[in-house]
């Protein structure tokens, strides 16, 4: 029917929620970045660029740049690493699959902010059972390790109020948390490659399994690669419930561990200072955006990979 | 070229039996066929063949070497699959590098990027090998391009390349014609009995299309709930089925099974109507199998029936006639123009060529006749 209108009811209701919860507060928190705006105030000064300005030249948010990569960087690549090691192991498994499967991925099920309660405990430097293994292993040959010997001599380190250790201590917790979804985007890729392609890589000479693995495997699990490692990036960008259990105020010793996420919630909620706030869900956004661009363009690159 | 032997080779998964003992001996440079229904074990004859599979017992044996407990790349046995297994991410020419790369190259020469430049005069020779393959398969121009990219043909001579790259002992082909459609299945057939020929090396090819097995092999075995019913040449297998099984499966459209009956002198009488006199075969019931093709039309034919259906294939025109006290109608073959005028429903009169029936006992095996004269009984 040319003329019709049909299609508007179609497309109406899918634009209109888009327009109305995604669009138009990224477009509100966009015009706040430019401002000084507070809850409760009636209006707002214009400030210009001077909240992005600061952002980029600050020390504190420096610290926050800094604490932020250094968890991508390490949470992303170990995640990734583990989740392929571990759907590699239970899949070649005939029995037992199923168990490993629901132990990996309980803690990717369980609440973060209770397990970083229990977390807290281990790492805790009297009663914690991390450093009370870590004590009962002096006197043998791991003291020909200076760290661990040192650690014998005075103490083990305080593992989540040192400064040094805080951030990568936070990112064990993320990796230990993170790597189980992984394993089964993983496994699900796995399933999905047809067992010919094995058969005629035994046909063609492929002996070892790293054989195997570098001609079929691999690049078989090429798509699964690119989801899952923007799916990391994104995820340990949101980096939020660890560092707000662990450091309620301040993000860590001497703010090493004020991640992104952490920063957005303290200057918009606990200091509501709205403007800066919305300056770096900006720049976060900016982030997720390129991460996902990348992703699209990747995958589309592989378009004739049936 | 070395002869295969398969023998005693028998296989279950879990509690049940797929392979039965199986004997099967391929000489070198045969084309030779495993036909059945599906399920009847003859691709996992193959890949036991192939060393893909275990066999629980039995013993696998190339040339004069026990391969049994061997694994598949050390075989020397190259195998084109159903589904092409063609490694999605590479190009049709680095496919056919793979087997080359695999087992010319030591692990220095296989890393990406600095391999080629280590094993330069290696990797010009593969590439030649390569090169020489694709013309002969007439696929140059689609060496470059990726599996995706290809129709279902190509991608079939894809694999047949990277079968035939490395010149193996024998090609193993699981069912590789019936992911195509039927025009390019016949065509395909006739190239590969080409290139059986050309090549003079072992094929032994699976398949359940009995077609396939008739127009290509020159040894054939007909398998069915994991064992081997028969193995002969193609025309022997047709025209001397060793079992009723065989004869239905052999053949299409299917034989014309009849009741029948060998009486007190001998003689061979179908619904009541002797059609041999003297066959020197005890007395019992039988089943008689009559392929279409000796059936004809005939005004003072013995069978008598109605036409319930007729297809005309423009060359044949196949009758299927309903006689009575038989459930399934028989079919006969024809010509168009003989039958121009006689539509459905019409009642016709049609005799069977005496000497082309086949006997089969009770328990389905073949009777084999004594035929002193060969009379066709009107």
């Amino acid at each position: 029917m040319p003329g019709s209108r049909a299609y508007l009811w179609f497309i109406g209701p899918a634009l209109i929620l888009m327009f109305l919860i995604l669009l138009l507060p990224i477009g509100i928190a966009g015009a706040l970045s430019v401002t000084d705006y507070s809850l409760g105030n009636t209006s707002a000064n214009f400030v210009g660029a001077e909240n992005y300005e600061r952002i980029f030249t600050r020390t504190t948010y420096e610290k926050m740049f800094g604490a932020t990569f250094r968890y991508v960087f390490v949470v992303v690549p170990l995640t990734v690493f583990l989740g392929l090691g571990a759907a590699l192991l239970i899949h070649s498994l005939t029995r037992f699959g199923d168990l490993y499967k629901t132990i990996y991925f309980l803690p990717v099920m369980a609440a973060l902010i209770a397990m970083a309660i229990v977390w807290e405990f281990a790492f805790h430097p009297t009663i914690g059972i991390i450093n009370a293994t870590l004590e009962r292993g002096c006197g043998t040959w791991l003291e020909a390790w200076n760290w661990y010997a040192a650690g014998c001599e005075r103490t083990f380190p305080l593992w989540l109020t040192d400064r040094d250790y805080a951030i990568w201590t936070v990112a064990f917790i993320g990796v230990w948390q993170g790597f189980g979804f992984n394993m089964v985007l993983y496994l699900a890729g796995l399933t999905s490659i047809p067992r010919s392609l094995y058969d005629a890589a035994g046909m063609d000479g492929a002996q070892s399994g790293w054989d195997r693995f570098r001609l079929v495997t691999w690049p078989m699990l090429g798509p699964t690669t690119v989801f899952v490692v923007t799916i990391s990036f994104i995820r340990s960008f949101q980096v939020f419930d660890t560092v707000e259990a662990f450091y309620p105020q301040g993000g860590g010793p001497s703010k090493s561990v004020y991640v992104m996420m952490f920063a957005i919630y303290e200057k918009a909620i606990q200091q509501n200072l709205m403007g800066i706030g919305a300056a770096i869900t900006v720049v976060f956004l900016g982030f997720v955006m390129f991460l996902t661009i990348l992703q699209r363009w990747l995958v589309e690159r592989r378009t004739h990979y049936v | 070229m070395s002869k295969i032997v398969l023998s005693g080779i028998g296989k279950s998964f879990g509690e049940t039996p797929v392979l039965r003992g199986i004997d099967l001996t391929v000489e070198a440079g045969q084309f030779v066929t495993l036909v059945g229904p599906s399920g009847c074990g003859k691709s996992t004859l193959l890949r036991i063949l192939a060393g893909l599979e275990a066999a629980d017992t039995g013993t696998v044996t190339i040339g004069d070497r026990d391969v049994t407990r061997t694994r598949p790349s050390d075989r020397n046995l190259a195998m084109v699959f159903q589904s092409y297994a063609l490694y999605p991410h590479l190009t049709v020419a680095e496919n056919m590098m793979t087997p080359l790369k695999l087992r010319d190259l030591g692990p220095a020469g296989r890393l990406p990027i600095v391999g080629p430049m280590l094993a330069r005069s290696e990797y010009l020779r593969l590439r030649q090998q390569v090169q020489t393959t694709a013309e002969a398969l007439r696929i140059e121009a689609l060496l470059h391009r990726k599996p995706g990219q290809l129709s279902g043909g190509q991608r079939q001579r894809a694999a047949l390349g990277r079968a035939m790259v490395r010149n193996p002992v024998a090609f193993l082909m699981d069912e590789p014609l019936s992911n195509l459609d039927a025009a390019l299945r016949v065509h395909m057939r006739a190239e590969l009995s080409e290139l059986h020929r050309r090549l003079e090396t072992t094929f032994v090819y699976v398949t359940h299309d009995q077609a396939e097995a008739l127009t290509m092999s020159d040894q054939m075995a007909v398998m069915m709930n994991g064992e081997i019913l028969q193995y002969g040449r193609p025309a022997h297998v047709y025209g001397a089925p060793a079992s009723l099984e065989v004869a239905k499966f052999i053949g299409s459209p299917a034989i014309n099974v009849l009741p029948g009956e060998i009486d007190s002198t001998g003689g061979l009488s179908v619904m009541g109507k002797l059609l041999l006199p003297d066959t020197r075969l005890a007395r019992q019931p039988v089943s008689v199998g009559v392929r279409p093709e000796h059936l004809t039309l005939d005004p003072n034919g013995s069978f008598r029936g109605v036409i319930r259906h007729r297809e005309n294939l423009g060359s044949d025109l196949f009758l299927h006639v309903q006689l009575d006290g038989v459930e399934k109608a028989v079919i006969l073959r024809s010509h168009p123009r003989i039958l121009a005028g006689t539509g459905l429903e019409e009642e016709v009169t049609f005799s069977a060529t005496a000497d082309e029936v086949h006997v089969f006992g009770a328990d389905g095996l073949r009777l084999h006749m004594a035929r002193p004269s060969l009379v066709e009984v009107a």
